[in-house]
């Protein structure tokens, strides 16, 4: 949680004798992140001025002439639009060259003195927004009277604020008093905290208070006043809320805020007048009890949702937010102040339930939903009711303090070995001891056995681990020396499956493909446009509930609408595109996480050459084709060792059915590749001649073999041509199927040279003429060889597909 | 006599020989007198037969030395030929090699890819094992075995996806785009009995509006030791062996307090700036103070260590974990962390 740390207040309860930047350098790397630093900016040239005289502008009835003193009778004429400055006024003088912020365009500008209406404006007297403290254009920000004239306005307007990102494990640094513990830690210096009158409690009549939920609401205190008087805080006060970040209201409830901004712990204030039966209940609500909250929203009230209710009605959401019926008014003279300590878990889920979680909730709440310390509401109540009778003439007519279970305090036993059993530096007990005072621990020693008791206020340490990050930090984490780990070294697992994807990432770059890394949540949009009539490609996808955006709302099932919609930006800028991705698909299971499916997905689309840069002088432009990424998979294949995964031959939806392949398994596809649905390349605006390809990683590494390795053959070649006639749908690979399986010693390769289709084929004929090539591991082949392995693949081509021989 | 025709003969080829211009004229000198049929050395041959015996051998010796002579001319001649047909070709023959080379088309790697490569690399180096886990979790992995139950006020700090199942939501078990690699620190020590040393990579999601430096689909790396001794300085010292390995150079390291509910203690990492190593108060990369933030790291909570049965009296060690495509701006300067995700091939084909 971000809070805002005026300097001036935290020297209230610590001296600090170190620059600022040393502050904050320490408070950063040994207790709270410090977000920045602010100081006031303004120049030498802005000071406290004095309006001398105000005359009319001779050339325009809406601008006066000012007189200003600034100090050792320096004074300039300066000519102004505002109405609010009189004669005696106090105000913000910037002499030329000073830097300010620009009224119109709210950016920092240096000050020109320029002639308006023909009369030369010496200077300026600034507004509030010229001075970077607000929005207000209208009128110059009037001073202090008791400013000193001529004095520079950073030294007596304005504060140095730190700015701290607190962490949720430390409510205790909510409050300026819990950073000034942190800061006299960090400077080995004293803290100074505010002298508190002791509360009596003892029961006032017209106020009791009850805990119905001690486990929701362990701890529950008010206090009555009377003939209080509502109406502004002092400045000093305005002052401090302000330079904190909150808006002054009235003094009750700027007091309220006060505290908690110096404690950490939030206050209520309620109109006595309006408590039925006089008392304030913690409980929970009843079912369809309703409330209208202080942001004028009437809100039924969740079940089990605890209020702070009097004797008849919800007058809160207990920690959360206060009710209208209850508010302070203007004539509001007996007060009735509640503070107490909330089960910050339950805190934290009701506020997400009315969506008050976070940012969107008030600065009580996200402080409650922290683990704030029982102990400070005695504190805190005290500390107001000081405050209320100070400013606001208030008298205490009683308190009552509920806290039926006293929190036992934490006694953290542990040994001051391990110091350096956690850190892996020495530490003497004696710099232990030390900076656990200085954290206002109280520490017993006996030889190596420590108990170290924290100050009530840090909810934080409950365990050795924990009073070894105190030691540590305030040491400071530089001192750990580095080390590298000589421990056992634990013996690896293989990852075959990861493996054999990073051979397939490699491979496909070295293929000249370019991989992506796509966003793993789309549009749902995208899964109708995958198939010409919108039918889906996968199954019903996981749903993101609370998306960020519409077009990341849905876990995809397929690669294939994040690889077009990559094509389709980049072939705005280009001709030609080859490209893949390898990466999980999220297919829902019953019951358990679903599958994350390693994929592999390919896209081809436009130019397949030239390769770069559009240059055509060595090779001439062609479209990618099919047969380019077949070839793509099946080198991708070979270089896999990847050969006949179990499969049966499916149809592929979205893909031309005529140019397309797709393999089953286990009722999934697990390989699919072809040319897109041309009606589908359309819709994305996609060259109509795309072609993509997915395949199941998994599937096809299961169908991969480790290399075997044998010296290639040290004899000669024998080559033949061979030219056969099939039937039309007789397929390539069963073709060569064939002539394999004919001579499968001594075969070792059969190439395709030429297809044919023609007259001297015949009608539903086609022709293949392969060139093979015969070769024996032990020996040179006699033409006798060859010659009888020729018969055997002509004779198997005949036999097993009806081929003539074409001579 | 014959002897002398022949020494005559065999002079007359070598110095024909010597002066043939070409290859056709070696050639043409290699049929006049090596010929089989009508070659000149042929003729003394076919005599050999008509001499009377005891001057054969002589004579058969004369044409043989005869042969090799005209031979070995043939042999010199022809490998001058060829060099200085060579070197004249050697002159003539030019390619403008100003002009551009034929273009191959270069296939790369996404840079998260690299990345994500690079990480495992070093972190192997130090005996860390490269596992991968579920990207879609349970809250349980994801929060509760973190120290992190619901309504923990540090969930803050992780805003969440949360992701419904079209099969059937279990409410008792509700998933979740993991926020960060974490949970894989419980997976691995509820798989496994220490020694430990792991690294994850992987892909995280959070519910973050995005914007230069931040996106809501990210990579992070985690890092999880676990053995009987394992301290805050041994974490240290791996960071810094890290930090080297990736920005080069004598890279300082700085810890400083941080707080994650399942590191106790805990601390945030930064390496000292290697663009102006802290000299440039305007420095983009540092921001000026010369510190990079990197990464979160600490003491892997008892807590933790109990839920996965692992003794925390025994058993200790440290967590840490970053973002990758942090790393690969820092190295590379890439200015937006959505150009990695936007695939433009302009900007992928830089890396
Ligand atoms: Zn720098």
């Amino acid at each position: 949680m971000l809070i805002k740390v005026p300097l001036e207040w935290l020297r209230e309860y610590v001296d600090i004798r170190v620059p600022i930047d040393e502050l904050a350098l320490k408070i950063h790397m040994s207790s709270t992140e410090v977000k920045g630093v602010e100081r006031p900016w303004w120049d030498d040239n802005v000071r406290v001025g004095r309006v001398e005289k105000l005359e009319k502008h001779p050339n325009a009835d809406k601008l006066q002439l000012a007189t200003v003193e600034y100090g050792e009778g320096r004074r300039k004429t300066v000519v102004t639009g505002a109405a609010n400055l009189s004669v005696g006024a106090i105000v913000p003088f910037a002499d030329e060259g000073a830097e300010i912020i620009d009224g119109h365009t709210g950016e920092r500008t240096t000050l020109r003195g320029k002639p308006m209406r023909g009369i030369k404006s010496e200077g300026m007297v600034l507004s509030a927004k010229e001075l970077g403290l607000g929005e207000d254009h209208d009128g110059i920000q009037l001073l202090d009277p008791k400013l000193p004239v001529g004095a520079l306005l950073r030294e007596v307007l304005g504060e140095t604020i730190l700015a701290l990102d607190v962490q949720p494990n430390r409510p205790d640094c909510l409050g300026i008093v819990g950073v000034a513990r942190e800061v006299a830690a960090l400077l080995a210096t004293a803290l100074r905290e505010a002298a508190l009158d002791p509360l009596t409690t003892r029961t006032p009549k017209g106020l009791d208070v009850r805990i119905e939920d001690p486990e929701a609401c362990p701890r529950f205190a008010a206090a009555l006043l009377r003939n209080v008087r509502i109406g502004p805080s002092p400045a000093w006060l305005q002052g401090r809320l302000v330079a904190a970040g909150m808006r002054p209201i009235d003094n009750v409830v700027d007091i309220t805020n006060y505290v908690m901004l110096e404690l950490g712990q939030p206050l209520h204030a309620y109109d006595h007048r309006e408590l039925r039966g006089g008392a304030l209940v913690a409980r929970r609500a009843r079912s369809g009890e309703t409330l209208r909250t202080l942001d004028g929203v009437d809100r039924v009230l969740p079940d089990g949702t605890l209020v702070i209710a009097d004797e008849e009605r919800a007058l809160g959401v207990a920690g959360i937010m206060g009710g209208e019926s209850s508010e302070i008014r203007q004539d509001t003279t007996t007060v009735a102040l509640e503070c107490a300590s909330f089960e910050p878990r339950g805190i934290g889920r009701t506020a997400t339930r009315l969506g008050l979680r976070g940012s969107s909730g008030s600065a009580a709440a996200r402080r409650f939903a922290w683990e704030l310390s029982p102990d400070l509401v005695p504190l805190a109540l005290a500390r107001a009711v000081r405050l209320l009778r100070e400013h606001a003439g208030a008298e205490l007519v009683g308190v009552v303090d509920r806290y039926p279970r006293p929190r036992a305090r934490v006694n953290v036993r542990m040994r001051f070995s391990d110091v350096p059993r956690v850190m892996g530096i020495e530490i003497s007990p004696e710099e232990t001891l030390d900076i656990l005072r200085r954290l206002q621990f109280e520490a017993a020693a006996d030889r190596d056995t420590l108990v170290a008791t924290p100050p009530a206020v840090r909810t934080d340490i409950a365990i050795a681990e924990d009073v070894v990050e105190e030691v540590g930090r305030i040491a400071g984490y530089d001192r750990l020396p580095m080390r590298i780990p000589d421990g056992p070294l634990p013996l690896h697992e293989r990852h075959p499956l990861e493996e054999f994807r990073e051979r397939a990432r490699d491979g496909l770059a070295g293929f000249g493909l370019q991989e992506i890394v796509a966003y793993s949540l789309i549009d749902p949009g995208w899964l109708s446009q995958l198939t010409a009539d919108g039918s889906p490609l996968a199954p019903e996808p996981l749903r993101v509930t609370n998306p960020t955006s519409l077009a990341q709302s849905v876990a995809r099932p397929t690669l294939r609408p994040s690889l077009l919609d990559t094509a389709r930006r980049n072939l705005r800028n280009r001709e030609g595109i080859a490209i893949f991705e390898i990466a999980p698909v999220y297919l829902p299971r019953r019951g358990d996480l679903p599958e994350e499916r390693w994929t592999i997905g390919i896209l081809l689309a436009g130019n397949a050459e030239p390769a770069r840069d559009g240059e055509t002088w060595l090779t001439k432009p062609r479209p990618w084709d099919i047969r380019d990424l077949e070839g793509f998979f099946d080198a991708l294949a070979e270089l896999l060792h990847v050969s006949h995964p179990p499969a049966e031959p499916a149809s592929a939806p979205g893909l031309h059915p005529g140019r397309s392949i797709a393999f089953a398994h286990d009722g999934a596809i697990r390989l699919a590749a072809g040319q897109l649905d041309p009606r589908v390349a359309e819709r994305w605006e996609l060259p109509l001649a795309t072609f993509v390809g997915e395949i199941d990683l998994a599937w096809w590494h299961a169908a991969s073999r480790r290399p075997e390795a044998k010296a290639p053959s040290r004899y000669p070649p024998a080559l033949r041509d061979l030219a056969i006639v099939v039937d039309e749908a007789t397929p390539y690979r069963h073709v060569v199927r064939e002539i394999r399986a004919a001579a499968p010693e001594l075969l070792e390769s059969a190439s395709l040279l030429d297809l044919y289709r023609g007259p001297q084929a015949g009608p539903g004929k086609k022709s293949f003429a392969f060139r093979l090539v015969f070769r024996s591991a032990t020996g040179t082949l006699s033409e006798g060889d060859v010659e009888r392995a020729m018969k055997r693949v002509v004779g198997r081509l005949e036999h097993a597909l009806g081929a003539a021989i074409r001579s | 006599m014959a002897n002398t025709d022949l020494k005559t003969l065999a002079d007359r080829a070598v110095a024909e020989i010597g002066a043939a211009a070409d290859e056709a004229a070696l050639e043409a000198a290699r049929v006049r007198y090596l010929g089989r049929k009508d070659g000149a050395l042929a003729e003394f041959t076919k005599q050999i037969p008509a001499l009377p015996a005891k001057e054969r051998p002589a004579m058969g010796a004369a044409v043989n030395d005869a042969k090799r002579r005209i031979e070995s001319a043939l042999d010199e001649r022809t490998g001058a030929l060829r060099a200085a047909h060579l070197e004249r070709e050697l002159g003539a023959e030019r390619q403008d090699m100003t002009l551009p080379p034929r273009r191959l088309r270069l296939g790369r790697v996404h840079p998260i890819s690299q990345t994500i490569r690079e990480v495992s690399r070093i972190f192997a180096t130090l005996g860390f094992e490269t596992v991968e886990g579920p990207e879609i979790e349970s809250d349980y992995y994801n929060f509760e075995a973190l120290n992190i139950p619901p309504g923990h006020p540090a969930r803050e700090k992780w805003d969440t996806l949360w992701i419904s199942n079209p099969l059937g939501d279990d409410p008792a078990h509700p998933l979740l785009g993991r926020t960060h690699t974490s949970p894989m620190q419980v997976r691995i020590m509820e798989k496994r009995r220490p020694p430990i040393r792991v690294v994850i990579p992987g892909r995280c999601y959070r519910y973050e509006a995005t914007d230069a430096i931040r996106e809501s689909i990210f990579f992070q790396y985690e890092g999880l030791a676990i053995d009987e001794k394992l301290t805050m300085s041994d974490l240290k010292g791996v960071l810094y062996a890290f930090a080297r390995q990736v920005f080069g150079g004598d890279r300082r390291i700085r810890f400083r307090i941080d707080y994650f509910p399942f590191t106790e203690p805990s601390a945030e990492i930064a390496f000292s700036c290697f663009i102006c190593e802290g000299r440039d108060p305007k420095c983009h990369t540092c921001g000026g103070d010369g510190w990079i933030e990197a990464a979160g790291c600490g003491m892997v909570h008892p807590d933790v260590l109990r839920r996965v049965g692992y003794d925390p009296t025994t058993y200790q060690g440290f967590a840490f974990g970053g973002g990758l495509e942090r790393l690969c701006m820092l190295r590379t300067g890439a200015p937006d962390i959505r150009l990695f995700y936007q695939n433009d091939l302009r900007f992928l084909e830089q890396f």
